[in-house]
């Protein structure tokens, strides 16, 4: 008997629970056996690597405490600050979390790498090679993810910085980091770590972290806002790839395989964010959309004009009495009211009044994909009355009500009959085919598209203008009676 | 500036100029507001809910008229019973907000024009979206198109719904409703409302969405017809005589088959059409009822007498021209909103003025001080009523140039590909090899595996790969483990640190999230 292949056999075990976990996620009955999955697999791996030929060789050699003690300590430490984060964040600053552990995995692939690099200075062009390619979307990880933090959390703006050469900029560091990797693919005789300052292959190194860094940085501060859910899922994608070179670059297959799926996992909700909008995702990363450098609409010229039809919480309350069917259009601006509980209650009041009250939600509304539906599953709404944008699209014209929490762009009829609108062909939820529209909103102020939505100055949209959380409120008192 | 409403005094008239809703609204907007007593009784709203909102309650209709500055009524100004005439008790130069049709009332208006009076007439009010909301037309339309269903089930003999007991089936009423204006539409839905099988007929065939949206079947006439059949006023114009032939052939055809008749065809400032001829209505079924919303001009039916029942060959043919006033309540609640919305228009920083250079003000303002500015002046241009949206989508023609650059990229991708391949394979070792297919396998399997995740679980999905992307906390572990305390290990030590974080914090957030996802407990 020996153990030399039982990490090995362990990490294919993990590996198919891994991909048990993604799959177990594709519906609701089976997600938190897929989760289960997922944390099985986790445990397996990182118990394999404890008996992994490279840490029996140092427990032989050094003994268990300089094998162990460092690893398990770090472990401890990283749980516990990551179950601290995981209990306390609330569920509409899932965005920023999300971009937040998306830097953590880019800066533990930068670590991992230069680590490696110091332990093997000159193991092969190829493994050079990979120790380079880790580094370098490990590095635009971390940095893009940080700054993708940054902006939903509200700190820096969601508006796109638009430098005059930017792409010329985005070629020019790509072009060095591939042009440096050429010296450093010799490798390092001998290289000397306590006086590592003479070596070149380090500077070079750093010095291309340091770019690609800078890279990531300008990426994610050239999108603008309302494509964070495509950025967010980038970055996830990316964190998988980074994931996944290091796996080269240790020669470790499950790594290699976990790396690939999460970084495919990332790459389809890119791709499947992408065509909600309409958009390639080469005009979402270079594009620098949201801002539409100087082609915004003037605020009296082109734009959308009519007469808007203003409503009370008292006329809300009476078109809602009166509908027989309702739909709920959430957005952005009900994550930001905090309003998904009292928005809930009102539903279920309806709902009891006799009416059939149903959620629909854009798959880019918010700022995460999934966003909406994670708010309203925190605030109790059953995932049975929520529905995909596609799904019930055609009942627009059947119902009664629609009432718009906090969306613009979502709604907005240009996008089907407008040529020149900037979001032209996106597909969006037809709210103007229902009976009566109600569109709660804090001003008539463009979403982040920029572009003026028609339908506020539809005769069957009534706009109700306040703070969506103070206007439901409102609602559900008048409800109670 | 004081606002009276006296009662109405047109007989049969039950409908009031303002509810105890508006008549708040009117205070808050800075009128003082006196009413009739008695003036909403026949509406259902009693003196003291005026009182309660604010309206002073004057006894008699004479003081009203003299004190107000602004009167507000439903019908123009008419003669009373004891021989005064309403437009004589107006004050000098007074205002006054109400139906006119100035048109037919030329000598009303004259009338008005000797006190000075300034008048303003509902019914003149433009059709355009900006003037929706006063337009009292439109508002009253809905409720006489409602009101036409409920008075002709009332006649009708039968079920509306068809009905399927023990004691037999009945098949539902057929309703036919002929012109989908408002107040045709607000008949289709009644009726649908009710459970009948409805067929509409309109001469503007872009009005088929509308109906065809109330679950009615459009009537179609298989006849060509330039521009829409609709007037730059929204309304239909007259057609052709070939049209109107085979218009009638199809409502000759329609009555023998339908219980219900309901016409809603009104040429403004012309006697309505005959639609329905007297032969139509002899052919048609015994206890069947004819609504003619167009009674007031003469009838779109051959028998219709304005303000009565005819019954002729066992049908009933309603001619009633007081639809509107049959639903009192409402009627007034609507007919007081619309004004609300005119007033609330008119009324600027400097309180209630007149303002010619409003395009809804200029056109509905017969007299000015007494001076008649009515007709008002043509527009300059006249409106295509073509920006009516269509709902067609062109698809973007502009697609197919990209196309044929894309599958050049495309072909690009795959030499460069193949290159890649055959050099890997040339050059590499064989151990890169060997994690080369892992990982390009692990792709495929990626890629077929979350293609299937439903959209509400996207951030769990996230979530989850964050946590599994963790993995790479075996990197750091390789790395930290190490005879002595290099920097190497340190690095790893934090590589692992980081990573944890992202390992417990990404799976137990998916837990919290998973958890609240819930169905529905019935």
């Amino acid at each position: 008997m020996t153990i030399e292949n039982l990490p090995n056999v362990a990490y294919l075990v993990a590996a198919v629970l891994f991909i048990r976990s993604l799959g177990g996620l594709s519906n609701q009955e089976t997600a938190r056996r897929g989760n289960l999955f997922g944390i099985i697999g986790m445990i397996i791996a990182m118990a394999a690597t404890t008996i992994d030929p490279r840490v029996r060789s140092v427990v032989e050699s050094a003994g268990f405490g300089a094998a162990y003690n460092v690893m398990i300590g770090a472990v401890v430490i990283g749980f516990a600050i990551g179950a601290f984060l995981a209990v306390r964040v609330v569920m509409t600053a899932m965005p920023q979390l999300v971009a937040l552990l998306h830097s953590f995995v880019g800066l533990a692939a930068v670590l991992v790498g230069v680590s490696t690099w110091l332990a093997h200075p000159n193991a092969g062009a190829v493994h050079q090679i990979e120790v380079w390619l880790g580094v370098a979307i490990g590095a635009i990880t971390f940095t893009g993810s940080i700054i993708a933090w940054g902006k939903l959390r509200g700190s820096l703006s969601g508006r796109p910085l638009i430098l005059p050469a930017r792409h010329l900029l985005n070629a020019t560091i790509t072009g060095a980091i591939v042009f440096m990797a050429v010296p450093f693919m010799s490798g390092v005789e001998g290289l000397d770590v306590a006086n590592i300052t003479s070596s070149t292959s380090f500077y070079l190194l750093i010095g291309m972290s340091l770019l690609a860094g800078l890279l990531g940085i300008h990426l994610v501060m050239s999108i603008g806002g309302a494509d964070m859910p495509v950025v967010v899922s980038l970055l996830n994608s990316y964190s998988g790839w980074a994931a996944a070179a290091t796996g080269f670059m240790l020669e470790n297959d499950l790594l290699i395989i976990i790396g690939a799926l999460v970084g495919s996992s990332g790459a389809i909700l890119s791709f499947i964010m992408c065509k909600a909008m309409n958009r390639s995702i080469w005009n979402v990363v270079f594009g620098g959309f949201g801002a539409n450098a100087g082609k915004q609409p003037a605020p009296s010229g082109d734009g959308p004009t009519g007469t808007v039809t203003e409503t009370d919480v008292a006329g809300l309350t009476e078109l809602a009495l009166n509908a027989r069917s309702i739909f709920i259009i959430p957005g952005y601006g009900m994550a930001v009211a905090r309003a998904q509980h009292l928005v809930r209650e009102m539903a279920t009041m309806l709902r009891d009044n006799g009416a059939k009250v149903s959620y629909v939600i854009h798959p880019v509304a918010g700022r995460l994909p999934g966003h909406m539906n994670v708010l309203l599953a925190e605030a109790g709404v059953p995932y049975d009355t929520v529905f995909e944008m596609d799904e019930v699209n055609e009942d627009c014209p059947d119902t009664d009500l629609v009432i718009v929490i906090g969306a613009n762009d979502i709604v907005n009829p240009g996008a089907e009959t407008d040529e020149s609108s900037p979001i032209y062909g996106m597909p969006v939820i037809q709210a103007w085919k229902a009976g009566t529209v109600v569109v709660l909103k804090r001003s008539l102020g463009a979403g982040y598209a920029g572009v003026g939505n028609p339908l506020f100055y539809n005769d069957n949209t009534e706009m109700l203008f306040g703070d969506a959380r103070e206007t439901i409120q409102g609602v559900v008192a008048s409800l109670r009676g | 500036m004081k606002i009276g409403i006296p009662t109405e005094t047109q007989s049969g008239e039950r409908r009031v100029a303002a509810t105890p809703a508006t008549v708040k609204k009117l205070i808050k907007m800075g009128f003082e507001v006196s009413i009739q007593a008695g003036a909403g009784a026949q509406a259902q709203y009693l003196d003291g809910n005026y009182a309660e909102a604010g309206a002073t309650i004057v006894p008699d209709g004479a003081s009203i008229w003299k004190d107000s500055e602004l009167v507000l009524k439903v019908n123009a100004p008419g003669l009373l019973e004891d021989g005064i005439h309403e437009a004589d008790l107006l004050r000098e130069n007074g205002h006054i907000i109400s139906l006119l049709f100035p048109a037919q009332n030329e000598e009303l208006v004259a009338r008005l024009g000797k006190r000075g009076v300034t008048a303003l007439a509902l019914d003149q009010i433009p059709r355009i979206s900006r003037a929706q909301k006063m337009d009292v037309l439109s508002s009253m339309a809905n409720i006489a198109g409602y009101r036409a269903i409920v008075e002709a089930s009332n006649l009708y003999g039968g079920f509306f719904a068809g009905q399927m007991t023990a004691a037999g089936k009945t098949r539902p009423a057929q309703v036919l409703v002929i012109g989908a204006g408002v107040a045709g539409l607000a008949a289709i839905a009644a009726a649908r409302g009710l459970g009948a099988e409805v067929r509409a007929f309109d001469v503007r065939p872009a009005v088929k969405d509308q109906v065809e949206s109330l679950g009615a079947k459009f009537l179609e006439l298989k006849f060509e017809e330039d521009g829409g059949g609709e007037t730059a006023g929204g309304y239909a114009k007259t057609m052709s005589p070939e049209f109107i032939a085979a218009e009638m052939a199809l409502f000759a055809d329609q009555a023998k088959e339908v219980d219900i008749i309901v016409t809603t065809a009104l040429i403004p400032g012309r006697k309505a059409p005959v639609l329905i001829t007297k032969e139509m209505v002899d052919t048609m079924k015994p206890g069947s009822v004819v609504v003619d919303l167009a009674a007031i001009q003469g009838g779109n039916c051959g028998y219709t007498e304005a303000d009565k029942v005819v019954v002729a060959s066992g049908v009933n043919i309603i001619g009633y021209t007081d639809l509107t006033s049959r639903l009192p309540t409402h009627a007034s609640q609507f007919f007081g909103t619309n004004i609300v919305n005119l007033l609330s228009d008119m009324v600027g920083e400097e309180g209630y003025a007149i303002d010619l250079e409003d395009e809804v003000i200029r056109k509905s303002l017969v007299l000015h001080n007494g001076e008649k500015i009515w007709p008002p002046p043509p527009d300059p241009v006249v409106e295509k009523p073509a920006a009516k949206p269509t709902a067609e989508i062109v698809a973007p023609t502009s697609k197919e140039e990209p196309k044929g650059i894309s599958k050049l990229a495309s072909a690009v991708g795959m030499m460069v590909a193949v290159a890649a391949m055959v050099g890997v394979g040339l050059y590499a070792e064989a151990a890169f090899v060997q994690h080369l297919t892992v990982f390009i396998l692990a792709c495929f399997v990626g890629w077929q595996v979350v293609w299937n995740v439903t959209p509400a679980l996207h951030t769990p999905l996230m979530s989850v790969t964050n946590a599994i992307s963790g993995i790479i906390v075996v990197g750091g572990m390789l790395q930290a483990a190490a005879p002595t305390l290099s920097t190497s290990v340190w690095l790893g030590a934090l590589a692992i640190l980081v990573a944890s974080i992202n390992i417990a914090g990404g799976f137990l957030v998916t837990q919290r999230m998973l958890q609240m996802f819930r169905k529905e407990a019935n």
